[in-house]
């Protein structure tokens, strides 16, 4: 947290005291290949990382993760919150026709399409018709209103396509035109991703220079962490993406060498599976809560860098919704009569599921192995390879399990995907009635602070049911070389802050 | 040697059949799909969707007819694309297996320029400190992991001497130069445990030869020893190793995945590791079918050199 404030200081003096360059080409060291080019056939980080400065989402996330324009310059909604229409900027796609309104009612059918393999269909589901007035102007009619849409149309693997390319090729895994800041020149599979400078990009900066500053964007792939700090440190590359937790102190003692990141939007928690006893009582589920010491987990198992601790619920500290959990001073002796009550005064054994591949995901499972021997509970940790582990946990094959989720932005995403009854991302089978009314007002409230109190009362129910116990909130480090400037951290991990970034040579 | 050549090339056709499909309904034994694995944890996806999915991916028709499209296809010559990417797997195939050919050449050639000496030397100094030199050199090889080596060798050579760069690949025709140097240090790294291997094979085979009669008679009738090690022994002491040297490229072609990991190449193996990870049926099967044949290939290669090796060797 402390570095992270100090880089942001940094980062801010650098841009008041220096002028922005033009010129030059990023080298960036990424960890892994794109999973598909396609952006709406893929959920994958690594895809959307890549591709997010060669499209364009119709409004977008600033670093604050507060939404503005995109490719829409500005948008009005009705009063009874069901029609939504979007006023376009003059923009052109690579190729160099114009971006139009049909582009934006193509892309976004194109994603709700049920024959199109897109992973987000559900995004838009409260979508029922989309309208073309003009060239510019494209109205979305909801069948109820639906608050978080504009996170949806924000979320950069949701960008806008340009029909005309779509139908002569398909698809868009092998052809990349966007209108972003960078256009897409070739893609050497685990060997490089090439991107240069889109000279007809609408985007300026606040003194009238034209986006973006780079000549362009070179992508190596380095999967092997300490491969990819070498890189950085030798200045093989000039950035790079997830620095390693026992990699961040060193590269901070290198002077040539500055490590950029701090806690993203995420969550990490024991979750419990519903339908499996002892879970199905939230006494139990309640004492795991009280004995579980989650500074210890990000003390010993992330090595106090790798993330902060849970002090709410899905939602992290500092975001507007947060809440206080009850459960923020470990109480064993509270733990223990809470088990007594519900009828396990010695405790018991249950199969504790984790996952070998991330360490993150690994490693706080030992704590949380050693917290719950104090209250008399056994966990038998069973370790398997994401790729089992993962469509074991959608399946519902867990008794409790050490897991998470990223890249949410809207209160909604944090707490309707996992808590609401009948929602799919609600892996563990939990259901609460409360819980539901408040995440239904949710999504047709629109004042920001009436909102809260709705996502405050959710989070506070949620809290005291306890379907999860709530550990931690990852970080994300990225590491630059100190001439590279203007680079914006966004917690949501996204890399939208190469738009701004310039070469101080 | 047309005829033995014919009937091994024949015999590879059952041999490909079976791997593809052990591979096959392996693949379809582990638990999750090319669904699950779109989706992950957090999206809200109902079950109906997932199933119209798994439609759209092919996924829902029977297992045997699943097996019999790709096999009709691929003995077309279409081996599909990806369910990922979208890519064209025969493309992306060709792509890789030249950098697995040039890493698997490379260890090769580094491990031979160190076992066959060494492992000539420790033979004819047997009991003596060359030849415990030597056992050091395989007991090391032997023990070290390579990745840990590879990482080892980039901290030294990368980030303390700055002579290397720690990883990353550069086709070969682009860059000839450049990528022979950017090779150096995976191929060490693989090189070096292979020659302990064939260090030890080399050594022992050269002590079981120099007992040999036609080694006392070149002996008796004067030659130097230089001569008798070299002409009379190691030519007789070679067929192990080369059966052993064989085995070894065989399984360097399969794929080094964990090296091609720590070193960023494009290599097969983890071609068919990612296929595995996200359930790309058709890239595991691709990669797979590759890397068989070309183990088969490398097996008869084996078998024509023994003939070149020892004209004794007759095969009808």
């Amino acid at each position: 947290m402390r570095t992270w404030l100090l880089v942001t200081l940094l980062v801010i003096c650098g841009a008041v005291l220096a002028q922005p360059q033009s010129g030059g080409v990023l080298r960036v060291g990424m960890q892994t290949d794109p999973v598909g080019l396609d952006p709406h056939l893929t959920n994958a980080t690594a895809s959307r990382n890549m591709l997010e400065n060669t499209y364009e989402t119709l409004v977008a996330f600033n670093s604050a993760i507060e939404i503005v324009p995109g490719l829409a310059e500005s948008w009005e909604t009705s009063d009874d919150l069901l029609q939504w229409t979007f006023y376009l900027r003059d923009a052109l796609w690579h190729d160099g026709t114009p971006v139009t309104a049909s582009d934006v009612k193509f892309s976004i059918e194109r994603i709700k399409d049920p024959d199109v393999a897109s992973p987000r269909s559900s995004n838009f589901a409260t979508v029922e018709q989309i309208d073309v007035i003009d060239d510019r102007t494209v109205v979305f009619t909801l069948s109820q209103p639906f608050t978080p849409l504009l996170s949806f149309f924000a979320s950069s693997l949701n960008v806008i396509v340009p029909q005309h390319v779509v139908e002569e090729h398909g698809d868009l895994q092998n052809v990349v035109v966007g209108s972003g800041p960078f256009r897409f020149v070739e893609y050497l599979p685990q060997t490089r991703l090439v991107l240069e400078r889109f000279d007809d990009y609408w985007g300026v900066d606040g003194d009238g220079n034209s986006l973006p500053y780079l000549d362009g964007i070179t992508f190596t792939f380095y999967p092997d962490a300490t491969a990819r700090s070498t890189a950085i440190q030798t200045g093989n590359v000039d950035w790079i993406e997830y620095v390693a937790s026992v990699d961040v102190s060193p590269l901070e003692a290198d002077p040539n060498v500055v490590v950029v990141g701090g806690p993203t939007a995420n969550y990490r928690a024991v979750q419990f599976n519903h339908e499996r006893p002892p879970f199905d009582d939230y006494r139990v589920r309640q004492a795991f809560a009280y004995a579980i010491d989650k500074q210890m987990i990000v003390d010993l198992a992330l090595f106090g860098v790798d993330g902060v601790v849970a002090t709410g619920a899905t939602v992290p500290p500092g975001n507007f919704y947060a809440v206080e959990s009850p459960y923020n001073v470990r109480d064993v002796e509270k733990a223990r009569e809470l088990l007594a009550e519900a009828g396990f005064p010695d405790g018991f054994e249950f199969e504790f599921y984790v996952t070998s591949t991330y360490s993150f995901l690994r490693d706080p499972a030992e704590v949380v192995q050693s917290n719950l021997a104090d209250i008399g509970v056994t966990a038998n940790i069973k370790l398997e390879d994401w790729s089992i582990y993962l469509p074991n946990y959608l399946a519902g094959e867990f008794t409790v399990i050490l897991t998470g989720s990223s890249g949410q932005a809207d209160p909604d995403a944090f707490l309707h995907t996992p808590f609401y009854s009948t929602s799919s991302g609600n892996w563990i089978s939990f259901a609460d009635e409360r819980v539901d009314e408040l995440l239904d007002a949710g999504r047709l409230e629109p004042d920001p602070s009436v909102r809260r109190e709705i996502y405050r009362e959710a989070q506070e129910r949620i809290l005291h049911v306890s379907p999860m116990v709530f550990l931690f909130h990852s970080a994300q480090y990225s590491a630059n070389r100190p001439n590279v400037q203007g680079y914006e951290f966004y917690p949501n991990g996204s890399y939208l802050g190469f738009r701004t970034t310039w070469l101080d040579n | 040697m047309i005829i033995f050549l014919s009937r091994r090339l024949l015999m590879t056709i059952p041999t490909l059949f079976g791997v593809a499909l052990i591979v096959f309904l392996l693949m379809r034994a582990i638990p999750g799909d090319v669904v699950t694995q779109l989706i992950g944890v957090g999206e809200d996806v109902s079950p109906e969707r997932m199933d119209e999915l798994r439609r759209i991916f092919g996924l829902d028709l029977p297992v045997h007819v699943q097996f019999w499209q790709w096999l009709t296809a691929a003995l077309q010559g279409d081996l599909g694309s990806s369910l990922r990417t979208g890519r064209s797997i025969a493309t992306d195939l060709m792509l890789r297996f030249p950098a697995t050919l040039q890493l698997s050449a490379m260890s090769l050639g580094i491990a031979l320029m160190l076992a066959l000496p060494i492992g000539i030397v420790a033979a004819r100094y047997r009991g003596r400190w060359p030849d415990y030199l030597g056992s050091a050199f395989v007991l090391i090889g032997l023990s070290v992991p390579g990745f840990f080596l590879g990482i080892l060798l980039i901290l030294l050579f990368s980030l303390r001497l700055g002579w290397l760069p720690p990883a990353g690949f550069v086709p070969l025709f682009e860059d000839p130069l450049e990528s022979t140097r950017r090779m150096l240090l995976p191929s060490l790294s693989l090189g070096l445990i292979l020659a302990a291997a064939t260090t030890r094979i080399m050594r022992s085979a050269m002590l079981e030869v120099m007992e040999r009669d036609f080694v006392r008679t070149a002996r008796a009738k004067g030659l130097a020893e230089r001569v008798v090690t070299m002409r009379h022994a190691l030519r007789n002491a070679l067929i192990p190793v080369v059966t052993v040297v064989g085995l070894q490229f065989g399984s360097l072609l399969g794929g080094t995945v964990i090296i091609e990991q720590v070193f960023s190449i494009p290599g097969v193996g983890r071609f068919a590791l990612e296929g595995i990870n996200l359930r790309d049926y058709p890239v595991v099967q691709g990669a797979v079918l590759l890397i068989s044949a070309a183990f088969v290939f490398v097996n008869l290669l084996v078998d024509v050199l023994y003939a070149l090796i020892d004209p004794r060797v007759r095969y009808g």
